[in-house]
C-alpha cells in the first residue's frame, strides 16, 4: 500500500512521486528554464559546457591578443620596424597602454610565429610548458592561437551547412510536391558520396581559387554546399508532422500567411531539433577540417590545430610533443561539444533519454 | 512483389543515383578554374613553345577535350563518352602512376588494390559488429553497474577521438611495445597472399585501428537500442514466465533491437569507408584510399574521377546488401 499512499489523484490521472517531482521542479517556469535546469543536472552535460566555454573563450581571447598586438606594431606605438621580422615587437605578443615606456611593454607570449633556430625541439620545460617545434616554435603559443581559426572554422562551417539546409528543409516539407522530390533525389546522391572523400576531390579541384580569406574560406564555401543534407531531412520530416497541427490549421483559418506560419510558428517549434543538429554537428566539422587538414589539404600558412598537427605527425616517435598538443585540443573540442549535444538531445527531448 | 523482383527494384535503383553522382564529379571538374590540360602538363617537361603546344594539343585530344579538328568538344558529349567508357569498364589511364612513359590503366591498378581495402574492411567491421555486440549487451544488461560506467565512458573518450589520431597512437603504442610501426614494407604483399605471414602480420594494426573506429560507434547505438527495448512489455512478459536472462536477451530483445541498429549501420557505411581511407593513409596500407589519397595530392584527374565513381558504387552495394538482411531479420517485411 506504500506505493499507493505517495500516488495523487488529480482530475483524470493518477500520477506517481517520480511525475510529481518533475512537476514541482518545472511550475511556473519557462521551457529554456526547464532544459536549463535538466542539463544542470547532468553532470557529464556540465563537464561539456565547461570545455565548450574554456574553449570558446580560449579562441576570443587569442583573437582579441593577436588583433591588439597587430594594431599596436602597424601603428608605430611601440620601438621596432613591424616590417622586419626579427624585430622585438614581432617576436612577442604585447600589451601597451598610453604613457608606458614604449621600449619596455608588458611581454605575455611569445608570437605564434616567432622562430628562432637555436630553440628548436626542445622538449616541454618552464620557459616552453609545451616543448618547442622544429622551427623554434613555442608550441603553447601555436596552440593558444590555433584555437580562434579551429573553432571559427568548426563555428562558421556548421551555421552556414545548417541555414542552407534549414531554408531548404523547410521549403520541401511546407510546399511538398515536385520540389521535395528534387531534394530528395539530390540529398539521396549527396549522401552517397563520402563526404571527406568528396572534400578531398572538391579542395584539389579548386586549389587555385583567389577568394578573399585564403584557402580556408574556399573549403568553407564547398563544405557548406555539401553538407546540408541531414539538416534538410530532419527539418522536412518536422516540417511534415507540425503542418497538420491543429494549432497551424487555426492559424490558417485566421487568414495567416504561408510567411507567419513558417516563421512564427513553424521555425520556433523545430528549434529544439536544430539546436542539437549545430551542437553536435560542429564537433563533427571540427574532425572533418582536422583531417583534411591532417592529410595535407589544409592551409599550410594558417595558425591551426591540424596544421600543426599535419606537420608534425611524423615526428610522434621521436617529439611526441609536437603532434600530442594540438591532437589533444582536437580532441577536447570533439569530447565537449559531443557531451554537451548529448545533454541537449537529452534535455530537449526527455523520450529520447536512455 | 516477391524478394528478387525486390532486388532486381533495388539493383536498377543503383543507376540514376550513379548517374547523378558521375554528373556531379563531371560538373565539378568542367567548372573548377584552371586548365585540366595545363595541370596535366605539369608533370610533363617542355623546352620551347612549339613543344609546349604540341604536347598541349595532343593531350587536350587525348584527353577528349578537343575532337582532331581542333574544335572545342561540348561537354555534355564528353560526359556521354565518359559514361560509355565506364559501361565499358574503360576508366583512362592514370597521370601519376606510370610504367615505361606510359599512365597504367586505372582498372587495373583499382582491381589490384581492392583485394586489400575489402580485405581490410570487411574483416574491421565484422570484428567491430561483433565487439559492439558484445560491449552492447554486457552495458544495458548492467545498467549503471561499474562495467557499464567504464564502458560508457571509454566509448564517449573513443568516439571523440579522430580515427587518424587513435591510427597514429595505436603506431606509438605498438613501436614503444613491440619496436613495430605497423607501417606497410614491400615484403608484405608477395603472392600468394594467403600463404604470406608477413601480409597478416601487417593487417594487424590497420585492422585494430579501424575496427576501433568502427566499434565505438556502433557499441553507444547498440546499448541504447537494448535499452529501449528491455524497457517493453514483451520483455517483461518473458521474464515473468520463468525464462533465463540468457533467452530473453538474445532470442526476444536482440532480435527486435536489429532492425534499427541494421538500419543505422547501413546508413553510416560513407563514414567508414572515409574512416578506412584515414586509416589505410596513415599505415601506408596499399588499398583505394591510398590510391585516392596519391591521385589528390598529385592532381591526377583520371584516377580521382575513378575512385570517386567506386567509392559510392561501393557503399550502394553495401547498403543494397543492408537492405537485403532486413528480409531476414525481420519476417514481417513483405515485399
Amino acid at each position: 500500500m506504500a506505493t499507493v499512499d505517495k500516488e495523487v489523484e488529480t482530475d483524470e490521472f493518477l500520477l506517481d512521486e517520480k511525475t510529481l517531482r518533475e512537476i514541482e521542479t518545472m511550475k511556473g517556469a519557462g521551457q529554456w528554464s526547464i532544459v536549463w535546469r535538466r542539463i544542470k543536472k547532468d553532470k557529464m552535460g556540465m563537464l561539456g559546457l565547461y570545455i565548450v566555454l574554456f574553449l570558446i573563450m580560449m579562441a576570443l581571447v587569442s583573437w582579441i591578443l593577436l588583433m591588439v598586438d597587430n594594431w599596436l606594431t602597424n601603428a608605430n606605438l611601440l620601438l621596432g620596424d613591424p616590417n622586419n621580422p626579427a624585430s622585438l615587437n614581432n617576436l612577442y605578443i604585447e600589451l601597451w597602454y598610453p604613457g608606458m615606456d614604449q621600449s619596455n611593454p608588458i611581454v605575455l607570449f611569445q608570437h605564434p610565429r616567432y622562430q628562432f633556430a637555436d630553440q628548436s625541439t626542445l622538449p616541454p620545460s618552464w620557459e616552453h610548458p609545451f616543448g618547442t617545434d622544429r622551427l623554434g616554435q613555442d608550441m603553447l603559443s601555436r596552440v593558444f592561437f590555433g584555437a580562434s581559426v579551429s573553432l571559427a572554422l568548426g563555428f562558421i562551417g556548421q551555421m552556414t551547412t545548417v541555414i542552407i539546409g534549414t531554408v531548404l528543409g523547410s521549403i520541401a516539407g511546407f510546399y511538398g510536391g515536385i520540389i521535395d522530390n528534387v531534394l530528395q533525389r539530390v540529398v539521396e546522391i549527396l549522401y552517397s558520396m563520402p563526404s571527406f572523400i568528396l572534400m578531398i576531390f572538391i579542395i584539389v579541384l579548386f586549389e587555385d581559387v583567389q577568394i578573399p580569406g585564403g584557402k580556408y574560406a574556399v573549403v568553407i564555401v564547398f563544405f557548406s554546399l555539401i553538407g546540408w543534407g541531414g539538416t534538410a531531412l530532419i527539418i522536412r520530416s518536422n516540417f511534415f508532422s507540425l503542418k497538420e497541427q491543429d494549432f497551424v490549421e487555426a492559424e490558417r483559418a485566421l487568414g495567416a500567411s504561408d510567411m507567419r506560419i513558417i516563421f512564427r510558428h513553424i521555425l520556433p517549434n523545430s528549434l529544439a531539433p536544430l539546436i542539437i543538429i549545430i551542437t553536435l554537428g560542429i564537433a563533427g566539422v571540427i574532425f572533418t577540417f582536422a583531417a583534411l587538414a591532417f592529410f595535407g589539404f589544409g592551409d599550410p600558412n594558417a595558425i591551426s590545430w591540424g596544421d600543426d598537427l599535419n606537420k608534425w605527425q611524423n615526428n610522434l616517435l621521436d617529439y611526441p610533443w609536437m603532434p600530442m598538443f594540438p591532437a589533444l585540443f582536437i580532441f577536447f573540442t570533439v569530447l565537449g561539444f559531443n557531451l554537451l549535444g548529448d545533454a541537449l538531445r537529452d534535455a530537449l527531448d526527455p523520450r529520447l533519454k536512455d | 512483389m516477391s524478394l528478387r523482383g525486390y532486388i532486381v527494384k533495388r539493383v536498377i535503383y543503383i543507376v540514376p543515383v550513379m548517374l547523378g553522382i558521375t554528373l556531379m564529379n563531371f560538373t565539378l571538374i568542367n567548372i573548377s578554374p584552371g586548365d585540366p590540360v595545363i595541370v596535366r602538363l605539369g608533370l610533363l617537361k617542355c623546352e620551347t613553345p612549339e613543344c609546349y603546344n604540341s604536347a598541349y594539343n595532343r593531350e587536350a585530344i587525348e584527353m577528349g577535350l578537343l575532337d582532331n579538328e581542333m574544335y572545342t568538344v561540348p561537354w555534355f558529349e564528353r560526359y556521354i563518352d565518359f559514361v560509355n567508357d565506364l559501361l565499358h569498364f574503360d576508366l583512362g589511364r592514370s597521370w601519376y602512376n606510370t610504367q615505361a612513359g606510359v599512365g597504367i590503366p586505372i582498372s587495373q591498378l583499382i582491381s589490384e588494390r581492392m583485394v586489400y581495402t575489402i580485405t581490410l574492411n570487411v574483416l574491421s567491421f565484422v570484428f567491430s559488429l561483433l565487439l559492439a555486440t558484445a560491449i552492447g549487451v554486457v552495458s544495458a544488461t548492467r545498467q549503471n553497474s561499474i562495467w557499464d560506467r567504464s564502458l560508457t565512458i571509454a566509448m564517449l573518450l573513443g568516439y571523440s577521438m579522430p580515427l587518424f589520431w587513435l591510427a597514429k597512437l595505436i603506431m606509438l603504442l605498438s613501436y614503444s611495445l613491440f619496436n613495430f610501426t605497423g607501417v606497410v614494407s614491400k615484403d608484405a604483399f608477395k603472392t600468394p597472399l594467403i600463404l604470406n605471414p608477413d601480409f597478416y602480420k601487417y593487417l594487424i594494426l590497420p585492422t585494430l585501428a579501424l575496427t576501433l573506429g568502427g566499434l565505438v560507434f556502433m557499441a553507444r547505438l547498440v546499448r541504447s537500442q537494448l535499452l529501449e527495448i528491455l524497457r517493453q512489455d514483451y520483455v517483461t512478459t518473458a521474464k515473468a514466465k520463468g525464462l533465463d536472462n540468457r533467452a530473453v536477451i538474445y532470442k526476444h530483445a536482440f532480435r527486435n533491437g536489429l532492425l534499427p541498429i541494421v538500419t543505422i549501420i547501413g546508413n553510416s557505411l560513407p563514414g567508414l569507408l572515409s574512416g578506412s581511407v584515414m586509416v589505410e593513409s596513415v599505415f601506408g596500407w596499399p588499398g583505394l584510399g591510398t590510391l585516392f589519397l596519391e591521385g589528390a595530392l598529385f592532381r591526377d584527374y583520371p584516377l580521382m574521377m575513378a575512385t570517386n565513381t567506386i567509392f559510392p558504387l561501393l557503399f550502394l552495394i553495401a547498403r543494397l546488401l543492408t537492405d537485403i538482411t532486413y528480409v531476414f531479420i525481420d519476417p514481417r517485411i513483405k515485399y
